[in-house]
């Protein structure tokens, strides 16, 4: 990130001393952008809390005779392949931080352009499942709460995407660096991606397996 | 006119409202044309066509005022613009209508703001109290009256109490631990930002077929997902309010943790910094079940989704346990902060240390723990799981202990001080233990089952409510903006008005929620425009002084315009207050200080003889004085 900086208003009268707010003391060993991502995703998941609730509340609390309901078979195969595709994903964004953090470029690229390609690959099979599983959102409690969960699920690995889509871009202009304060942008998303990751086995293990 | 487009500001952001609703319109045309639908049908409450443009269009302005300009050249992989620290501040008015990323513009913009959304709040409770002056109907049909109640009860909750807290705490919070602005400064224009954003989508609801949102703010299913279209509109402003509170907690949690001056240990925060950290946790952990929530009775509205409906096999119950999960940790949220600014100024005004300092934080602590299991409270006569009752209710009477704790501590602080009641800030946060003790004991009698069986969905709730809510959570406020008022307009407010407005208030609030106590245990039904004509005496009692309240209010108001613009210079330090905020000019300069301070000792060590809380950039290490030994004699 540094390095992609332009140097602009650097132009101050000489007069003008102030050239910005004093630097912040660092009062706790993580990074502010770290502890931001950690946080957000503590709230995150307890999003998926509220939808889980939900889920348990139709499943078990209401106890219908059937779960799922008579008629629906899931494609547990499909969503198991699927989930091989998004856990190998978690192994190469790590691939990739590690690589940053001794240098290599090569590997960073390649690490991310793999998992870009990864969660491309689940977000299709998941969206192909849909158009092909029979049932939809409005049919009985079954399909509201698969489609919600699965579906919010879908919604966080879309962003997951479109942030890994500007590592990726940020990464083959080289804008990343050993240093931890270069390679944020790499270490973020990154840990996105490892929520949205262990997210799904749980989702998964939910709706498909037990 | 074409620069003026291309910059960031209202034309650009106007366009991009206008080209969100233009995309989000055509989206569901697209979608709806793509499954084979009819593309313009509008189902009895659906309206996807309003819907679906009504989340895209404040995107759209958002993205033309300029908000997510810096992220968008970073996300493209362009060289971002570094700050150049030319739009921190504020020089003139027009500064305050700006994307600005001072934490000071910030918190002057969010009281602002909330504090109009206080009035519009205000003037729908004075119409409901003008309704049930006498019995039978008055001004408003039945209906009106529902939507009255419900916006009155969401503008004031999500657009008052809980963001004017965000507000004063954007101000002074990084002042407090020596930080020169918060953690992610766009981040924090952001949360701002959605803010009027939510306020306009409740009001807009007004414009909808059917009227606005009428099911309560707690919109319980399945009377909100069969309700006309306004309650879409409630459940879409949620979520941007819940975002911006969710934002600015994660900030301020990111601030607290990572960017105190050196020598801020835990235990030399200032109360107010305690009171902000627990909050922000119960914002992050609580917030989003509100947002599950909405985001089902939408699907389900708008959608045809089935969480909610009983014949496809939908739990109705799970809608309140959801929303009760987050909505009383959301009462909380409405008083921890206020907790903060009451210890502030008790403190201060009584020359004392805090008592209990530890356990002050520590209570702060266990109502943030204890607050996520007392939620079913809310629901025993919901017919939710009979064995979930007692455990909830001893949940709910072990959480009056952290309370009573601050209580005590609070007289404690209190006891042999040298108390100071000169200033109205002193003067509301005394009256707020009164208050909020009255309101906290009457919460304890709703913990007990068979007294909450009784009362339920009676006046004596709504009693219990304004007591903890008014008398508890706008009295602090109302305390924290006399108390900080010098310090972010650098003028000071005229006492003699403060002291009308503060004992106007305090009649107002006694004579207009101490009876409903009466009656509400006598029977009346809350929520209902109309009532048995035996209730006609006091509830005309209660209206009356429920004007004289909201007239009072307007003497606040006056003062505070006339003093901000007129009022005699304030000083820095007219409280003779310990923490950092006090101890640079008021106003603060533009980026709080030349250097960090360093900060040697607690934040409320009145009386000790040298006691310093921070060392200010500047001083040499020479001028500070050594404490002198004290010998400590009873009192």
């Amino acid at each position: 990130m540094e390095s992609a900086s332009v140097a602009l208003g650097h132009g101050h009268d000489a007069e003008d001393h102030h050239h910005g707010p004093p630097e912040a003391n660092q009062s706790a060993r993580i990074d502010r952008t770290v502890l931001g991502i950690l946080l957000f995703i503590l709230s995150e998941i307890m999003l998926f809390g509220a939808f889980f609730a939900a889920y348990f509340f139709l499943r078990v609390v209401v106890s219908p005779e059937a779960w799922p309901p008579v008629g629906i078979e899931l494609p547990v195969l499909v969503a198991g392949i699927n989930t091989v595709v998004l856990v190998s994903s978690s192994f190469t964004v790590h691939y990739a931080l590690e690589a940053i953090k001794r240098g290599n470029h090569r590997g960073l690229k390649l690490g991310l352009g793999i998992t870009w390609l990864l969660g491309a690959t689940f977000l299709f099979i998941q969206i192909n499942e849909y158009v092909h599983i029979g049932f939809t959102p409005r049919d009985g409690a079954f399909g509201t709460i698969f489609f919600s969960l699965t579906g919010l699920h879908g919604a966080h690995v879309f962003i997951g995407l479109l942030l890994l889509t500007f590592a990726n871009i940020r990464a083959w202009r080289g804008h990343f660096g050993p240093e931890q304060k270069d390679h944020l942008g790499v270490e973020v998303p990154g840990i996105y991606w490892h929520f949205v990751d262990i997210m799904w086995i749980v989702v998964f293990l939910a709706i498909y397996i037990i | 006119m074409a620069a003026a487009i291309k910059q960031p500001g209202w034309y650009r952001g106007a366009i991009g409202a206008l080209l969100g609703a233009a995309f989000g319109f055509f989206l569901v045309i697209g979608l709806r044309a793509l499954m084979g639908l009819d593309i313009y049908q509008t189902e009895q409450t659906g309206y996807p066509h309003i819907v679906v443009p009504l989340i895209t269009a404040p995107f759209g302005f958002l993205f033309g005022f300029g908000a997510f300009d810096y992220w968008f050249r970073w996300a493209a992989g362009k060289p971002t613009i570094p700050d150049d620290h030319s739009a921190h501040g504020a020089t003139k008015w027009q500064d305050y209508f700006k994307f600005n990323t001072d934490h000071k513009v910030i918190g002057t913009q969010y009281v602002v703001t909330t504090l109009m959304f206080f009035l519009i709040g205000g003037l729908l409770a004075l119409m409901m109290r003008a309704e049930l002056a006498s019995p039978g109907s008055q001004i408003v049909a039945a209906n009106t009256f529902n939507g009255l109640f419900s916006t009155h009860a969401v503008i004031m909750i999500f657009l008052f109490i809980i963001p004017v807290f965000a507000g004063l705490a954007n101000y002074v919070l990084p002042l407090m631990i020596g930080a020169p602005d918060m953690a992610f400064p766009r981040l924090n224009a952001l949360s701002f930002w959605l803010l009027p954003i939510a306020g306009i989508i409740f009001i807009a609801s007004f414009l909808a077929p059917g009227g606005s949102f009428d099911a309560g703010w707690t919109g319980y299913a399945p009377l909100s997902t069969g309700a006309p279209f306004g309650q879409s509109f409630f459940n879409v402003g949620v979520q941007f309010a819940g975002a911006s509170s969710i934002a600015t907690a994660l900030n301020f949690l990111v601030t607290i943790i990572t960017m105190r001056a050196p020598g801020m240990n835990l235990w030399r925060m200032p109360l107010l910094v305690w009171a902000n950290l627990s909050t922000s946790l119960l914002v992050v952990g609580a917030t989003p079940f509100v947002a599950g929530a909405q985001f089902m009775v939408l699907f389900d509205r708008v959608l045809g989704m089935n969480f909610f409906q009983f014949l496809e096999g939908g739990d109705v119950i799970s809608y309140q346990h959801i929303f009760w999960f987050y909505s009383h940790p959301a009462v909380y949220i409405m008083m921890l902060p206020g907790f903060g600014i009451v210890s502030e100024i008790i403190s201060t005004h009584a020359r004392k240390p805090v008592f209990g300092y530890r356990l002050m934080a520590l209570a702060l602590i266990g109502i943030v723990v204890l607050s996520y299991t007392v939620w079913a409270h809310h629901m025993f006569v919901a017919g939710m799981f009979s064995w979930l009752r007692v455990p909830i209710m001893i949940t709910t009477l072990l959480i009056a202990v952290p309370t009573g704790i601050k209580i005590f501590s609070w007289l404690g602080t209190l006891f042999y001080g040298k108390i100071h009641v000169y200033s109205t800030a002193m003067l509301f946060a005394l009256a707020f233990i009164v208050t909020f003790t009255v309101g906290g004991i009457s919460g304890v009698m709703l913990g007990m089952i068979p007294l909450d069986i009784h009362v339920s969905d009676t006046y004596f709730i709504v009693a219990h409510i304004h007591f903890v809510l008014f008398g508890g959570s706008v009295f602090t406020i109302f305390a924290g903006i006399y108390h900080w008022f010098p310090k972010m307009t650098g003028r000071m407010y005229d006492e003699k008005l403060g002291r009308i407005h503060f004992w106007g208030t305090v009649i107002g609030t006694w004579g207009t929620f101490v009876p409903m106590h009466w009656i509400g245990m006598d029977g009346m039904p809350r929520r209902v425009a109309d009532y048995a004509s035996q209730y006609g005496d006091w509830n005309l009692f209660i209206s009356v002084f429920a004007f004289i309240l909201g007239a009072v209010q307007l003497v606040f108001f006056y003062n505070m315009i006339v003093s901000w613009r007129f009022g005699p210079k304030a000083g820095d330090n007219p409280w003779r207050a310990n923490t950092i905020e006090w101890q640079v000019s008021s106003p603060p300069p533009v980026f709080n200080f030349d250097e960090i301070p360093r900060v040697v000792g607690g934040p409320y060590e009145f009386g000790t003889p040298g006691a310093r809380h921070a060392i200010m950039g500047g001083e040499t290490a020479a001028e500070i004085p050594e404490p002198k030994p004290t010998t400590v004699t009873a009192p």
